[in-house]
């Protein structure tokens, strides 16, 4: 049928319309009420010692912005091709993530951002403060040390870093194996904080004299003497950390017959990996622990890993005393029971009644801990220092901070880089505005209710709109989240893997690393999903260069747009402001 | 091409020859197998258009609404709860003078829970300004398919395709689908009348106050008016290009006829068959087909019935209080004419219950003997004793 024809029945088509579009209908008049983007903080990023911006991280990955997403972790921690790799990721434990299906792999992605910008030898682009004429001399060049050096080089200060070793990098260099962590993504991160300014003076010999000649003094010096078993015949025992440090400077050889059976003692990280350069040394190690295995203060996956290289595990079981024998040392172990939890949380052991037994082994490791060399602990106790969340201050006659091992509870790579943020931060606000404003400012810096500082915030920069309020999971809209399977980094073969110091495990690839990013749900902070635009039914939402904004002229305040924002990155506001 | 087609697939291939633009639904048996189909056709790409996933029906007719003032051709299929649930939008769409095409497949409302035949469903929405048309079989409700576009886009109005649950939708049948070629011949690209369009911002169906709604509503009454004299020149034109033809009703065997017996949908066909038989004994026995049942042929079916004695409405439907739907609207249509037939209503085949020839059958000998017909509705072949319970 013709058109002409359709059109002859003339059809009367009489309703409601308008030449004026709805533009001209001021809707937002209505409201009392109004939507606003109210970025909020990440749990991840609050637990992270280092307060990693780690949604921000994720969201620059998935969009397969590599450098920036790489610099933005920068900003908070000068280490990330080490964190990457043996950090105990504190911040995955936190992710709401984890009460859906699995946490994202924070590790592992922050491994292949740093892997590929060292690759591509992305520049780091930090914009550190012009000079400020102040000189810092720094103790010890661990994670710490190293740390603090480079925050204060950021902040403008001329900083010197002394170590008594040959080669910089402290636990990093001489603790941590090759299989962990290569000596060359130490080395790279390394120049990267020389290139900010910093100065190393390796093979020196260092001690508080040097205050004299600077500004400001931060000891870093770590637990570098290792406390002893405190049993009759301990000193047969060798040292844990002697081995680690020899195996890192000769790459491996002992003196034991090639598979000897050896015992470790202790349940710390440095048990673990003492067990594991023995394997790799052709040795058969036992992990000797005095609580049960739960107990362990080693990180669970790096015991896990020992085990199926070949290590075997005795727990509950106390050395009492060791003799030489003909065959080698006679261990002798008093078998433990676990008791109620004590006031610590952690449950302590008695002995059983049982008579002792012996183990017979070629050589006996010690790996029970370690202290602070005698000297500095020594300066410690007569110092009144002002205790900070993972650092102490001094302010006179010139200012000393303790970082590190010396004063985080917890004994970590980043709790460490954390403590000498936290160091620098203090030291500059005390120089700035003097040492009775160090709390509050760092207070100010705080990411959500923890302790973890952000150097961005020190700096004022964007985050520091962020509300400190943390998302939780149920504040979260699920209903735009599927399930997926977390990456799983590859690694060796366990048994192929304790024939060399080879890296064990290996990084993500560039399209695991990208779907890997996409699982962050990115919590409190907008991604640019655009629901809220998507859904808003007043079109109020309005993209105005690359951002965001609600026509206020035109907003209802049904507040679809915060109930539709999967990570309760908006919030309903009164006129007033108020929330 | 003949092609051996499910009834819900002789509705998709319509659509498909129809070119429609946007399709959205949510699925509900037994109306689901069409919008699979479409889904299939818009994912192989054998159909240039864009398939829709809503979480409700109101919400895939609020889709056809948006789409339609758009201004594109549109399609949707919904069956018993879910057509229910479309109630508000549909008065909505009628009254935006939107032409959307929907397939609705008759199914009994629960409780108790039923998949099965019912007409209650579709007929409770005669007031919401839907034009309704019901089919008898596979190659009807395509035909209807291709003419309801045209149909609805010349008066400005939604058109309801009506197939009976599994009977119809669920049944395959050789069915003659007509080349792309010849169905553009018949429907031409979709001229919108008005339609939003962001380079000329306006605004459409804005408050109308008492000043002029009224005016809006007579408006589309008058729309209404047009209807049987705009698709009985669709059927012309379809009936040149492809030899078939509906009409608004179809009479079988009246002429002489004691007894007419009127109904829509597949029963229609099982009707035929006991019409055959019957006329074999000598019985002056008829069929008159609904097909067009919004607006309601008045005319046509006067035409049809002004001189038979008695006519039998056998409803597959039932409006609690008031009896069957088609025979309230027949006895309405014909009480203010002179010539006018006894009219005899029958609830028969709810929830899917069988109509056989002999259910038809004992209707006609009931309604012949009778002396005058009840007031009320006569149920048939139902089990008195449970229904007293």
């Amino acid at each position: 049928m013709i058109k002409a024809e359709m059109d002859s029945f003339e059809v009367p088509l009489y309703f409601s319309r308008s030449r004026l579009s709805t533009s001209s209908n001021r809707t937002g008049n209505w409201s009392f009420i109004q939507p606003a983007y109210r970025d909020r903080t990440a749990p991840c990023s609050e637990r992270c010692p280092c307060g990693t911006d780690i949604p921000r991280v994720e969201s620059l990955a998935a969009e397969g912005k590599h450098g920036a997403a790489w610099a933005t972790i920068l900003m908070e921690n000068p280490l990330p091709g080490v964190c990457g790799r043996v950090c105990y990721h504190p911040c995955e434990q936190a992710c709401n993530r984890g009460e859906f299906d699995t946490p994202v792999a924070v590790h592992a992605l922050e491994r292949f951002l740093a892997d590929q910008a060292q690759r591509a030898r992305v520049p780091q682009d930090l914009k550190p403060k012009a000079a400020n004429g102040k000189r810092a001399a720094v103790l010890g060049s661990g994670p710490a040390g190293l740390s603090a050096a480079s925050f204060l080089a950021r902040l403008g200060y001329a900083c010197d870093v002394y170590e008594t070793e040959a080669e910089p990098g402290g636990v990093l260099r001489w603790g941590i194996p090759a299989y962990r962590l290569p000596g060359a993504i130490l080395a790279q991160e390394i120049e990267a904080i020389q290139a900010l300014g910093v100065t190393l003076h390796c093979g020196a010999a260092m001690d508080e004299s040097l205050a004299g000649s600077y500004d400001a003094l931060l000891v870093a010096c770590g637990h570098g003497q290792p406390q002893g078993l405190g049993v009759p015949g301990a000193e047969l025992a060798r040292d844990g950390l002697a081995l680690l440090h020899a195996a890192r400077s000769q790459g491996g050889g002992n003196g034991a017959a090639p598979g000897a059976r050896v015992a470790v003692i202790g349940g710390g990280n440095t048990a673990i990996d003492v067990a594991r350069t023995l394997l790799r040394q052709g040795l058969r190690p036992i992990i000797v622990y005095r609580r049960r295995r739960e107990d362990m203060p080693a990180f669970a996956p790096e015991l896990e890993r020992a085990l199926s290289e070949g290590a075997q595990l005795m727990e509950l079981h106390a050395p009492v005393a060791l003799a030489r024998e003909a065959e080698g040392l006679r261990l002798t172990l008093q078998k433990m029971r676990s008791l109620d939890p004590g006031p610590d949380g952690r449950n302590p052991v008695a002995p059983l009644p049982d008579p002792p037994s012996t183990l017979l082994v070629a050589e006996v490791y010690s790996a029970v801990g370690a202290e602070p060399a005698p000297a500095w602990m020594q300066l410690m106790e007569r110092t009144p220092r002002l205790r900070l969340a993972r650092c102490s201050l001094a302010f006179r006659p010139t200012p000393v901070a303790f970082i590190g091992d010396l004063e985080t509870e917890t004994k970590s790579v980043s709790e460490a880089i954390a403590s000498g943020k936290e160091a620098a931060l203090a030291l500059d606000t005390c120089f700035r505005e003097g040492a009775d404003a160090v709390v509050e400012r760092l207070a100010a810096c705080r990411i959500g209710a923890g302790s973890a500082l952000s150097m961005e915030l020190y700096l004022g920069g964007a985050r520091a709109r962020r509300s400190p309020r943390v998302v939780r999971f149920p504040e979260l809209n699920r209903a735009y989240f599927q399930l997926s399977d977390r990456a799983r980094p590859r690694a060796l073969p366990a048994l192929a893997s304790i024939g060399s110091f080879a890296e064990v495990e290996s990084g993500l690839k560039a399209a695991e690393a990208g779907l890997e990013a996409e699982r962050c749900f990115s919590c409190g902070t907008c991604n640019g999903c655009d629901n809220c635009r998507t859904f808003c039914p007043d079109c109020a939402v309005l993209m105005e260069g690359g951002s965001r904004r609600i026509a206020t002229e035109y907003c209802k305040g049904c507040g679809v747009c915060v109930e539709e924002c999967p990570r309760s990155a908006m919030a309903m506001t009164m006129e007033d402001g108020r929330s | 091409m003949r092609q051996v087609l499910e009834g819900s697939q002789a509705v998709a291939f319509a659509v498909r020859l129809a070119r429609a633009k946007v399709i959205s639904a949510y699925p509900i048996t037994p109306q689901t197998h069409i919008v699979e189909e479409l889904a299939k056709f818009c994912a192989d790409g054998s159909l240039d258009g864009r398939f829709i996933c809503v979480e409700s029906e109101h919400s895939a007719m609020a889709t056809m609404i948006g789409a339609a003032a758009g201004g594109v051709r549109t399609f949707t299929a919904s069956s018993s709860h879910g057509l229910a649930y479309m109630h508000e939008m549909l008065h909505w769409a009628s009254a935006a003078r939107l032409p959307i095409v929907m397939a609705e497949v008759n199914r009994a409302l629960g409780p108790g829970w039923n998949l099965w035949l019912d007409q209650t469903d579709s007929l409770a929405q005669r007031d919401t300004g839907w034009i309704q048309l019901y089919c008898e079989d596979s190659q009807e409700a395509m035909d209807t398919t291709l003419q309801a576009y045209l149909l609805a886009e010349t008066v400005n109005l939604p058109v309801m395709v009506v197939l009976d649950a599994f009977f119809l939708s669920h049944t395959f049948e050789p069915v003659d689908v007509p080349g792309q070629a010849a169905v553009d011949g018949f429907l031409p690209t979709f001229q919108p009348k008005f339609q939003l369009d962001p380079a000329a911002p306006c605004t459409l169906y804005p408050m109308a106050g008492p000043a002029v709604y009224m005016e809006m509503r007579q408006s589309l009454q008058a729309a209404m008016d047009r209807v049987p004299a705009v698709y009985a020149r669709i059927q012309d034109d379809f009936a040149a290009r492809f030899g078939r033809s509906y009409g608004v009703v179809e009479a079988f065997r009246c002429d002489d006829a004691e007894v007419v017996l009127v109904m829509a949908g597949t029963t229609a066909s099982t009707c035929r068959e006991m019409v055959q038989n019957l006329r074999a004994q000598g019985q002056r026995v008829g069929l008159l087909k609904l097909k067009l049942f919004r607006p309601f042929p008045a005319e046509a079916i006067h035409r049809c019935l002004k001189g038979v004695p008695k006519v039998a409405v056998v409803d597959r439907n039932n409006s609690a209080g008031a009896g069957g739907i088609f025979a309230q609207e027949l006895k309405a249509a014909l009480c203010n004419r002179q010539e006018r037939p006894a009219i005899y209503s029958y609830v028969a085949g709810l929830g899917g219950r069988d109509i056989t020839t002999g259910t038809l059958e004992s209707i006609y000998w009931k309604t012949l003997e009778a002396a005058e017909p009840t007031q009320d509705s006569q149920w048939v072949d139902v089990h008195e004793e449970l229904a007293k319970s």
